[in-house]
């Protein structure tokens, strides 16, 4: 799973996510992307199982680029603590989608295969996506 | 040289973000002409016409003859602002060109015969490094494309802009490398896409503390130091 080599704080505060996309919404590395169209948190094991159904269904040809990065850690308290006594232990790594994000782009497999992967994929991230290709 | 594009447009008096607003409301999507050594002028396009136009590609690379109450306008499409969720053009910058003009324009870069490169049957994937080219040319012979074949290319070869024909008066923007445009890259193996795993388990090694999460989810549950904290509470 993506996690950061390392960090220059432990943990991180909740945020909320505001607004539309600012960079990284169009196409760059390959034909089709997968578009974030809600906004969300979406964390190292979602991208993960998604990178897995994308090329296991690509049967490994083409290419895969994954553009977002769980880089935010996520705390938790443990189960049946009472509240205070400071913030829960650091559990996950997580990644904050705004709408319009590109999140995973593919080239090198025929466009209806790379639709079913995205299809596939999208099944297991956490935001409502859509489904974008390059222009011809 | 590419096909040329038509459009009919009418002229906005009101500039600004409320203005603005209130075309795209009527269905219409706001634009600007500029240059030309005259002043700029704020015209509006019919939001279907523009988007079917948009959609078929390589828009800022065609000349566009702009129809504005019966005068015809050449110009080239600039920049296209493109809403990030739903891909719908927001804004089009035009700019007044005459055949003469020396214009900077992206050139979209196509491949064809991948059945031809023993590189793709292998397993190899094109990695196109750059799918548009800058070239700097007049603005009556823009080319519409540039094609390269992939035959006869291997796994870890690759085309550099001096391997495309150009034609006359067509230079590249960069000319102080010969820049790469696309390679032949090895197929993504299993061991390859292991390796971030194997990077954030080697994390907390090198001294990271803050991996850990990402190595053990579960690490805190049996953290004793954090139910020692939580005892005083129960009290």
């Amino acid at each position: 799973m993506l996690s950061p080599k390392r960090t220059k704080y432990r943990k991180a505060h909740k945020g909320r996510i505001h607004g539309l996309a600012k960079g990284g919404t169009t196409l760059n590395f390959g034909s089709f992307g997968l578009k974030a169209v809600t906004p969300g948190r979406v964390n190292a094991r979602e991208i993960e199982a998604a990178r897995r159904a994308i090329t296991r269904h690509m049967k490994r040809a083409g290419r895969v680029w994954i553009r977002i990065f769980p880089d935010v850690p996520v705390s938790r308290k443990p189960a049946e603590v009472r509240m205070g006594s400071g913030k829960g232990a650091p559990e996950f790594w997580m990644c904050r989608v705004k709408p319009g994000r590109i999140m995973f782009e593919v080239d090198g497999v025929p466009a209806n295969v790379a639709k079913e992967a995205f299809e596939l994929g999208a099944a297991k991230l956490s935001v409502q996506t859509r489904i974008v290709a390059r222009a011809a | 040289m590419s096909e040329t594009t038509s459009l009919v447009a009418e002229v906005r008096e009101r500039g600004g973000k409320g203005a603005a607003r209130a075309t795209r409301r009527e269905d219409k999507i706001p634009a600007v002409i500029y240059g030309g050594k005259e002043e700029p002028l704020m015209v509006a396009l019919d939001r279907n016409a523009l988007t079917l136009t948009v959609n078929k590609g390589n828009f800022t690379s065609k000349l566009c003859t702009l129809d504005i109450k019966g005068k015809q306008h050449q110009v080239l499409p600039r920049d296209v602002q493109i809403h990030p969720v739903t891909d719908a053009p927001v804004h089009v910058d035009f700019l007044r060109v005459t055949a003469g003009t020396q214009i900077s324009v992206m050139v979209p870069m196509v491949f064809t015969d991948h059945e031809a490169s023993p590189g793709l049957k292998k397993g190899g994937v094109l990695n196109v490094v750059r799918h548009e080219v800058e070239f700097i040319c007049r603005a009556d012979s823009i080319p519409e494309k540039f094609t390269k074949s992939l035959a006869g290319l291997e796994i870890g070869d690759s085309i550099h802009i001096s391997h495309i024909d150009l034609p006359d008066g067509v230079h590249p923007a960069i000319r102080n490398r010969d820049f790469t445009i696309a390679t032949i890259a090895p197929p993504t193996t299993q061991e390859e896409v292991a390796r971030p795993v194997a990077a954030a388990e080697a994390a907390p090694a090198a001294g990271a503390a803050v991996a850990a999460p990402g190595a053990a989810p579960g690490a805190a549950k049996a953290a004793p130091g954090a139910a020692k904290k939580a005892e005083p509470a129960k009290k």
